[in-house]
């Protein structure tokens, strides 16, 4: 920002010329200006009306700033109260039987390290089964001697062994985008494109899907359900009415469709006070007995057209990005999968399961509920399109892939963009991709080797850091009168 | 000793070279731009001055006096008359030049945000933070240093500095030239330099513009001799004549006081091709070609890409003693060897290193010399190294005398032998498992021999596969493979903790005809005499046949059951359903009438059928059993009997298919065209319905989408119910439902295919449509939307195909070749991605995974340190052999967990034939072509 710029803008928030020569001595930009803090600010001698401006208004600006800037094209929401709603934790997090807690006890009382999901997976299969108290001891106590067999020795190749595991099945799986079981009407993508995908950390994947559960109150029943889905699915004035241009006049008439608005259950009231609220269109918009009427204040045919064009796609109900909502009975229960996903907005709807309802867009989940809740989407979306085509892989490799993409606190992709182009050693990133780029760079910043992995050792021609290559032989030679020990 | 590794390289530290440095490490300066006189010898001072390293053989390096190989080679340099920049550090130049003032050099910061910088900088070093995150951090200081207008310092005024692309610099439109811009960046102290990131120590800015040029050593670009005795000199050296070219004329004109234009012009030239000669695919300038039009391969390009010295010449290097032939298969090999031809054998060596105890043989083995005679394979000899670390070739002439002079302390290159340990290796090598030690068996043919069961993880078949072995060279590594990469070792895969080493197709076949039964089909009574069974079992290492079996008549005989047993281990006991199992609703168990439910009792086969779920690979679940269990030595020893056992007792019946194996009666034939036609005249009428608008639509779906959906289905359907009609004719005495059934080969769609109806084809999931207008063929009317017009194949394989439908299925089976051809390029970058990304974790002795940087990335393995591989199927421990084992042969309390366990098996794995309206079937044939189709 040039310093012109600078000083308009403060002018604009009414900073007097005075208290602005004195700012402009200092800082270069608004933002600097606002970040500088109040104390600061005070110490340059500005009124407190002044400072009070700054900081509010930068506040407002910053809020407004950040959406855009973070979510790219997403357009603003529209600044309705939003509803007000409490969040009610589940009861259970994770039921724990009572068999499992004597197990517990048993392992605590025998001084062993046995993980829950173990234990779990045992009482699972012995409940309801008439099993003694010394036998369950019994159990547990082999248990812990089996899992310890079962433990990965040190300086396993962890890492490397997850890649096979995860890249060979790639091979055997289809390019195709196929149906997803149970929803024929929604396309996912399946197979390795959208495995791809996942470890791309794509912001947004190809064909977002969520799976919206609904709260135990009304799931089963229908109608309920599918006003709810009514209500997810984004609804844009041309799917309900026609619109028609009046060139003589300078208008643009909307006639609703009764038969599509009665399937919809929007009133035309509703679409009235939704047209009356967007912007550039304050004060134009009139009810003329069933059909709506917004005529151009300025009589430019462009502006005609830009009448248009806003009405057209103007959102009358709905969720952004929300395509389509679609009803599919699960059991005994009412799902709503949708095509495009918003998970915020979902989660803030009254009667959707907040603890079950997920999207597939794993950066989306980052956004709305962290980086844990990310890691789990990663395994998740993952596993199951592995899974989908028949593969089969351990969880555990699945695992160390999300964990490692999550591992800074947030998602960051496989590939030179992500993980490849952060690594510490200069070699391997230069052998990965952009080969002369991370030299030159080396160079300038004069970065240094340490030859802890695998690819700067095989370039230096030198054993690698993994397996039997971790560990080294001491030897002590025995000088010639002492003994050994 | 060269033997191991004494020193290790601690660390490399990257710096730029100073113009000082450049020219203290200069053996010469090159002033002249041409390489060799007329008599062939390099011109002093010019590009191939014998100062710069030796190439040709015989000569000395002036230099240094080594010959050739032993001299490393040593740069020389060029005085450029005018600075020049370097390309690869434009960017950085132009963000000095924006950040620092154009009149004191000072960095546009005050004292105090530099400092905060600085501050930001350690804190962020401290916690951890990468070169990327460096990288960010510094480009924001740049940013916020060049947004200024005034220098903090001296008070100048600052102004614009751009960048045309791709070397030239302009203030406000003015243009800076290299050698203003060099003393602008000779201002700018060290102490400024920090907070952008650069370390003055190993970079000082000016740096960045070249005043003189390293020119490479000779042995980094050497001219080759043609045959006509003309040389043919390197990219590298061409370009360094274009720049030795332009240098000499640029100083000349300079120094004669020319014009300032022409300086500037011949400045400009020299500035292009020092660009080109860093990099030749800089963008904005048209790269340097060689005469015959081909672009030069510079500096840059000689680095990067997969052809690039990184890629190709670090990351992965060439070996000797190796070896690649066809590979054949040879079941009475065991798992653990491979069969290696005379001819390799013979090429390939091991050395021995002479000790007292071992003299006497080796000097045998030198003796035999490099051709030993003799009926047998014995090992030879073809070098042997002295001590003195001379080598000396052995031939038939000198083995005597050659033997005579072996010594303790000589190595000994000896041929391969029976039990050597060697690497084998199939590409693509995409997981661990494509690459295994074998040991050695040398025997005559020219093929590498292997054992079935290890074709599935090399993904290996036998149409002209190649595979290659690499013979180990020290004892370290010897050992090494021993114990972690025989084949053995590697039974059970890291990928899903089950078997991928295991029996394939005939194998299958053959313990399933040997241990089916079923009294109603003569050919699984499953009786055979001493003879038989002796026959069978004759290549089984086994150690005592079984009591016989005596029918009414009092015969002898023995069931397959029986001879199968021998081969399990003696105490194992498990129970499971076979491939073949229907899934009924409740399970027959032992009742079970087509003898699917397996059960093993103290190492006995009571109950069931071997087929692809006990023994084959990925899926044998007996097979999982012995390698967790007992071991991967009897794993070893289980699969070699498997082998020969499933051979033996394939022999005793024979086993053939043909395309008489898909013959059905006549009536059956007619069922499915009747099936057909209704199929097909109900897509006529959702057809019609749809033309006049009846047809009811689908929510969330356009009409016509609602028409394909159903047409599809019906279609699918009648596909199926064919299939299934022709099933009903197709028994388990038919050899191609033997193996399909039995899960060896094939499935019952191959099978419905050849012998009922081909079905629908598909391209992305739908029906056919693309072609004409309006139509697929000519042959069909105009909008015609019926099953035939849109590629539904009514006829079988058997029957033959008409035109049209022959043309719709190369439709298809077009589609699945391009998928794969495009498959195998993505899947491919994906595992190269993540082997990069993941290749540095490993798990420490404290059971945490960690990078490089030694930062967590998780605290325990996989949430409980369980090795894949030694997992049950996933799970931590085996429950059910805990539960056997703790609660014993309770035998109420086992059968009800038996019942929850067998439950949960064997729901996962779909059978194609029974899922109802799957659309994507089609592809399934065409699937089978991927894996043969690949050589």
């Amino acid at each position: 920002m040039a310093k012109k710029d600078t000083e308009k803008a403060l002018r604009n928030r009414g900073i007097s010329d005075e208290s602005i020569a004195k700012l402009l001595v200092e800082y270069a930009t608004v933002a600097q200006v606002t970040e500088a803090g109040e104390a600061k600010l005070k110490e340059l001698g500005l009124k407190e009306k002044e400072i009070g401006m700054l900081i509010k208004k930068s506040a407002v600006a910053k809020a407004k700033k950040a959406p855009a800037k973070k979510g790219g094209k997403r357009k603003e929401e529209e600044s309705a109260p939003r509803e007000h709603f409490e969040f009610e934790m589940p009861n259970k997090v994770r039921g724990t039987s009572k068999l499992e807690q004597k197990m517990r006890k048993y392992s605590e009382e025998l001084g062993l390290d046995i993980p829950r999901s173990v234990l779990q997976s045992i009482a699972n299969r012995i409940e309801g089964l008439d099993v003694p108290n010394e036998s369950v001891k019994r159990i547990v106590k082999r248990s812990y001697e089996r899992y310890l067999e079962h433990q990965m020795d040190a300086n396993e190749s962890a890492g490397i062994l997850a890649a096979q595991s995860i890249g060979e099945p790639g091979t055997q799986m289809t390019m195709r985008t196929f149906h997803y079981a149970g929803v024929a009407e929604i396309n996912v993508t399946l197979g390795l494109p959208r495995l791809i995908e996942i470890v791309d950390a794509r912001r947004v994947p190809s064909t977002p899907m969520m799976s919206v559960y609904v709260a135990e109150n009304i799931r089963a029943n229908q109608e309920e359900v599918k006003r709810l889905a009514s209500e997810i699915e984004m609804t844009s004035l041309i799917d309900i009415a026609n619109i028609e241009t009046d060139i003589v006049n300078m208008k643009v008439i909307v006639h609703p469709d009764p038969r599509k608005l009665e399937q919809k259950g929007i009133e035309v009231e509703q679409i009235f006070k939704e047209l009356a609220k967007t912007r550039g269109l304050k004060g134009l918009v009139e009810m003329a007995g069933a059909n709506i009427t917004i005529s151009s204040d300025v009589p430019s045919f462009k502006k005609l057209q830009n009448i248009i064009d806003d009405v057209r796609d103007r959102k009358i109900r709905g969720l952004d990005n929300i395509k389509r909502a679609i009803l599919r009975k699960v059991g005994d229960e009412y799902v709503i999968y949708t095509e495009g996903s918003n998970l915020g907005r979902v989660l803030e709807m009254r009667g959707v399961d907040k603890t079950r309802t997920t999207t597939n867009a794993v950066q989306e989940i980052y956004e709305v509920l962290g980086v844990e809740a990310a890691r789990n989407a990663i395994m998740e979306e993952a596993f199951r399109t592995l899974d989908e085509q028949g593969l089969n892989v351990d969880i555990r490799h699945i695992m160390l892939v999300a964990d490692l993409m999550t591992n800074d606190g947030d998602v960051k992709a496989i590939g030179r963009h992500g993980i490849s182009g952060r690594k510490s050693s200069v070699l391997a990133r230069a052998a990965f991709e952009i080969t002369a780029v991370h030299l030159l760079h080396a160079a300038l910043t004069g970065e240094e080797d340490h030859l802890d992995g695998v690819a700067e050792n095989i370039i230096v021609g030198q054993p690698v850091t993994l397996g039997t290559g971790a560990v080294n032989l001491e030897y002590k030679p025995v000088k010639r009168g002492q003994t050994n020990g | 000793m060269m033997r191991g590794v004494s020193k290790r390289i601690g660390s490399i530290k990257f710096a730029c070279l100073s113009p000082d440095e450049i020219r203290r490490m200069s053996a010469t300066k090159i002033i002249t731009a041409d390489t060799y006189d007329d008599d062939g010898f390099p011109i002093d001072m010019g590009l191939m001055d014998p100062h710069l390293g030796v190439i040709e053989p015989g000569l000395r390096c002036k230099t240094c006096g080594h010959k050739v190989d032993e001299c490393p080679g040593h740069f020389g340099h060029i005085d450029l008359a005018m600075p020049v920049i370097h390309v690869g550090y434009v960017k950085e130049i132009k963000k000095l030049l924006q950040s620092t003032c154009r009149v004191c050099g000072r960095l546009l910061l005050t004292e105090d945000q530099a400092k905060e910088y600085r501050e930001q900088m350690e804190a962020m070093e401290e916690l951890g933070g990468d070169a990327l995150d460096m990288r960010m951090m510094t480009k924001d200081t740049a940013k916020d240093a060049s947004s200024r207008q005034v220098c903090p310092h001296c008070g100048a005024e600052q102004m614009k500095i751009t960048l045309d692309k791709p070397t030239t610099f302009r203030e406000d439109g003015h243009k800076l030239t290299p050698k203003e811009v060099r003393e602008r960046l000779e201002r700018t102290p060290d102490n400024d330099l920090v907070p952008l990131g650069i370390e003055s120590a190993s970079c000082r800015p000016e740096w960045m513009v070249l005043t003189a040029l390293p020119v490479p050593p000779v042995t980094v670009r050497p001219s080759i001799t043609l045959e006509s005795g003309d040389r043919s000199e390197d990219d590298l050296t061409h370009k360094l004549v274009d720049v030795l070219r332009i240098n000499q004329r640029l100083r000349e004109n300079r120094d004669a006081g020319a014009p300032q234009l022409i300086v500037e012009d011949l400045w400009e030239l020299l500035q292009y091709h020092i660009t080109t000669y860093f990099d030749n695919q800089t963008s904005g300038i048209p790269p340097a070609r060689h005469r015959s039009g081909r672009p030069l391969k510079t500096l840059v390009q000689r680095l990067k890409g997969k052809e690039g010295r990184f890629r190709s010449n670090l990351s992965g290097k060439r070996v000797n003693f190796s070896a690649r032939t066809v590979i054949s298969p040879d079941p009475l090999l065991s798992i653990n060897e491979v069969g290696v031809p005379v001819e390799a054998a013979r090429e390939l060596t091991v050395p021995v290193f002479a000790t007292k105890a071992n003299l006497s043989i080796l000097k045998d083995i030198v003796k035999r010399g490099v051709n030993p005679p003799g009926e047998h394979y014995l090992p030879g000899v073809n070098y042997i190294i002295r001590p003195d670390g001379r080598r000396i070739k052995v031939t038939d002439k000198n083995a005597e005398t050659v033997a005579e002079t072996v010594d303790v302390g000589f190595i000994i290159e000896r041929h391969l032998m029976d039990g050597d340990i060697v690497l084998f290796n199939r590409q693509p090598s995409l997981h661990r498992m494509s690459m295994m030690a074998h040991t050695v068996r040398v025997m005559p043919g020219k093929t590498f021999r292997l054992n079935l069961c290890v074709c599935p993880p090399y993904n290996a078949d036998f149409d002209g596969d190649e595979m290659n072995l690499h013979v180990l060279q020290s004892e370290e590594a010897r050992v090494e493979a021993q114990i972690l990469m025989k084949v053995q070792e590697h039974i059970l895969s890291p990928r899903f903790g089950g078997p991928v080493i295991g029996a394939i197709h005939d194998h299958i076949t053959g313990t399933f005809m040997l241990t089916h039964e079923d009294p109603s089909v003569e050919m699984y009574k499953s009786r055979y005499t001493k003879a038989e069974t002796l026959s069978i079992l004759a290549r089984v290492p086994y150690k005592v046949l079984p009591d016989p079996m005596v029918d009414k008549k009092g015969v002898e005989y023995w069931t397959g059951k029986q001879i199968f047993s021998l081969v399990l281990p003696e105490d194992m006991r498990m129970s499971f359903k076979a491939s073949i199992c229907r899934k009924c609703n409740v399970c027959q168990k032992e009742k079970c009438d087509l003898d699917a439910f397996v059960k093993i009792r103290d190492g006995k086969l009571l109950y069931g059928t071997i087929d692809e779920k006990a023994i084959g690979s990925f899926k044998g679940k007996i097979l999982d059993k012995v390698a967790r269990d007992y071991g991967s030595e009897r794993a070893r020893e289980f699969l070699d009997s498997i082998t020969r056992l499933a051979i033996g007792a394939i022999m005793i019946r024979g086993f053939t298919t043909g395309i008489d194996d898909e013959d059905i009666p006549a009536e059956a034939t007619r069922q499915i065209e009747e099936v057909l036609r209704e199929a097909i005249s109900k897509v006529d009428g959702f057809v019609d319905a749809y033309r006049r608008n009846e047809l009811e639509q689908m929510p969330g779906r356009s009409l016509e989408e609602t028409l394909e959906v159903e047409v599809m289905k019906v279609l699918g359907r009648a596909r199926d119910e064919a299939g299934q009609i022709a099933g009903r004719h197709l028994g388990l005495e038919n050899a191609a439902v033997i193996m399909a059934r039995s899960g060896a080969r094939g499935s019952m769609l191959n099978l419905s295919q050849m012998a009922g109806c081909i079905g629908q084809q598909a391209v992305r999931g739908e029906r056919l449509s693309r072609g004409y207008w309006k139509r697929t063929l000519p042959h069909f009317q105009k909008g015609d939307l019926g099953a035939q017009a849109k590629g539904f194949v009514i006829n079988s394989y058997k029957s033959g195909l008409s035109p049209t439908e022959f043309f719709f299925h190369s439709m298809g089976g077009r589609e699945g070749l391009v998928d794969t051809a495009v498959r195998t390029s993505r899947s491919g970058y994906m595992q190269r991605r993540l082997i990069n990304a993941l290749e540095d974790l490993k798990l420490k002795a404290d059971g945490t995974v960690r990078n490089t940087a030694d930062s967590v990335i998780q605290f325990k393995y996989g949430d409980d340190g369980v090795d894949p591989c030694r997992s049950v199927q996933g799970e931590a421990i085996d429950i059910d052999d805990i539960l056997v084992e703790v609660l014993g042969d309770e035998a109420e309390l086992l059968s009800r967990i038996e019942e929850k366990k067998v439950g949960g098996y064997a729901t996962v794995e779909k059978d194609l034939m029974e899922t109802e309206g799957d659309e994507e079937d089609e592809l399934e044939t065409d699937t089978e072509f991927e894996a043969g189709g690949e050589e």
